[in-house]
């Protein structure tokens, strides 16, 4: 009698605690993905995994299908989370990828920028000498000067001469690489503008145009960018009862005035393209700010590139 | 008779995904879980014989389970190998970008030599 109360009582603390064990394999789990959920980075990256993480954690509360079947969903449910996890991670790193592609390129450009200039100076200086000896040789030519110097002169202008030739071939080159890093900026940016996304600013949606869509110094968009602008075509004929308001905007290195010029003339190009793909001039105002309205740290190479650019707002006040 | 024999037929088995979870399989070895989740291939591969071994002695309800389970070991060796890969490019460009920007700052052209392994 005894033993059979003692065989009962076992069973009844076994049955408990499997079922105590099934409450905290559940709450873990549960736990895992609220923490996923409310992850400043990671929270929004995989919405789709994480769902599919959600269903199979909720499974595990259905109680039918005895023993083996709370084991196989606690299986699922736990691959689930880490799938949900790994994910998200993925998603991650890849945009900080394409992020490090951007600054690959970045820097490249910006090497090369600084080493064309200093050969184009070097050539220039190469020929002003070049004039110089020019001079030099021809005036003693006149003198009737028959001697050491006039050959000295003759011999020093035909080094002079090799001299441009070569800085003008180094010129060239480096002008052949400018070009192939042009075309890998270009695809960079046909990328870039297909992958444009709307944000909500002050004024209502808008649309940003990175400084890369503009050539350095200049008002008029680049070839590729213009014919990239569908996303930002799509974007503004989504709602046209709403006006569009065009912001030029520059970083704060250079003349305020000239700034202002030039973020005007940018903001202009960018409306006469959109009119050029269809969209009514009527409902468009462009304006030139600029530098006075920095969105990053003028301090900053990286910063002041977020600076140099266009806002397209659709505006949700009608005006 | 007609009776007899339609009752003695063998039914037929159901399908529990055994060839979708060995499809998956397949699709993670060559996404590169060999290299990036050894241990989630090895538990796939796993479920995947014990699934086809309950199948062959008609456990169906075990067998449909531990397929289930292959292709879920499967899918999270999958998404490990792309985050796997995902690290290794993002670590290697770390790399290069930092390397260039001292080459820079020492006055080598990193234009000289052909940069990086763009795809």
């Amino acid at each position: 009698m005894n033993r059979l109360l003692l065989a009962a009582l076992l069973a009844f603390f076994a049955v408990g605690a499997y079922a105590a064990k099934q409450d905290l394999d559940y709450e873990r789990l549960r736990a895992s993905l609220n923490a996923l959920a409310v992850d400043p980075k990671l929270g929004n990256l995989a919405p789709a995994e994480r769902a599919l993480a959600e269903q199979a954690v909720q499974a595990l509360n259905d109680s039918s299908g005895g023993k083996a079947e709370h084991a196989h969903r606690l299986y699922v449910a736990e691959r689930r989370v880490d799938i949900a996890y790994a994910a998200a991670q993925a998603v991650d790193t890849e945009g900080r990828l394409t992020q490090l592609d951007r600054e690959h390129d970045r820097i490249l450009i910006e090497a090369s920028r600084r080493e064309i200039e200093t050969a184009r100076m070097e050539a220039e200086k190469q020929r002003i000498a070049s004039m110089v000896q020019a001079e030099e040789s021809d005036r003693l030519r006149a003198e009737g000067e028959q001697s050491a110097a006039a050959a000295e002169a003759a011999r020093a202008q035909a080094e002079q001469t090799k001299r441009i030739a070569d800085a003008q071939a180094k010129e060239a080159e480096l002008a052949r690489k400018e070009a192939q890093l042009a075309e890998l900026a270009a695809s960079d940016l046909r990328g870039r503008l297909q992958n444009i996304r709307a944000t909500r600013g002050a004024q209502g949606m808008q649309m940003t145009l990175d400084d890369i869509a503009f050539a350095p110094g200049r008002a008029a968009l680049r070839p590729e960018a213009k014919s990239s602008l569908g996303k930002l075509v799509a974007f503004v004929n989504k709602d046209p009862s709403k006006p569009i308001r065009i912001e030029g905007h520059t970083d704060s290195r250079g003349n305020a005035n000239a700034n202002q010029i030039l973020s005007q003339r940018r903001a202009d190009s960018v409306r006469d393209a959109l009119i050029a793909a269809g969209v009514a001039s009527s409902r468009m105002t462009s304006v030139g700010l600029g530098e006075d309205n920095a969105v990053a740290d003028n301090e900053t190479e990286e910063g002041r590139a977020k600076n140099r650019r266009v806002d397209v707002i659709l505006e949700d006040a009608p005006r | 008779m007609a009776l007899t024999l339609s009752a003695c037929a063998p039914t037929k088995p159901p399908n529990i995904g055994l060839d979708d979870a060995a499809r998956m399989l397949a699709d993670a070895r060559a996404a590169g879980a060999p290299t990036y989740a050894p241990l989630e291939l090895r538990n796939a591969e796993d479920r995947l014989s014990q699934a086809r071994a309950s199948f062959d002695k008609n456990h169906y309800d075990d067998a449909s389970r531990y397929a289930s389970e292959s292709r879920v070991d499967s899918e999270l060796a999958m998404v490990k190998s792309r985050l796997g890969k995902a690290r290794e490019k993002a670590d290697n460009r770390t790399r290069e970008n930092a390397q260039l920007q001292q080459d820079i700052a020492n006055g080598i052209s990193p234009t000289a030599a052909p940069s990086g392994d763009r795809q």
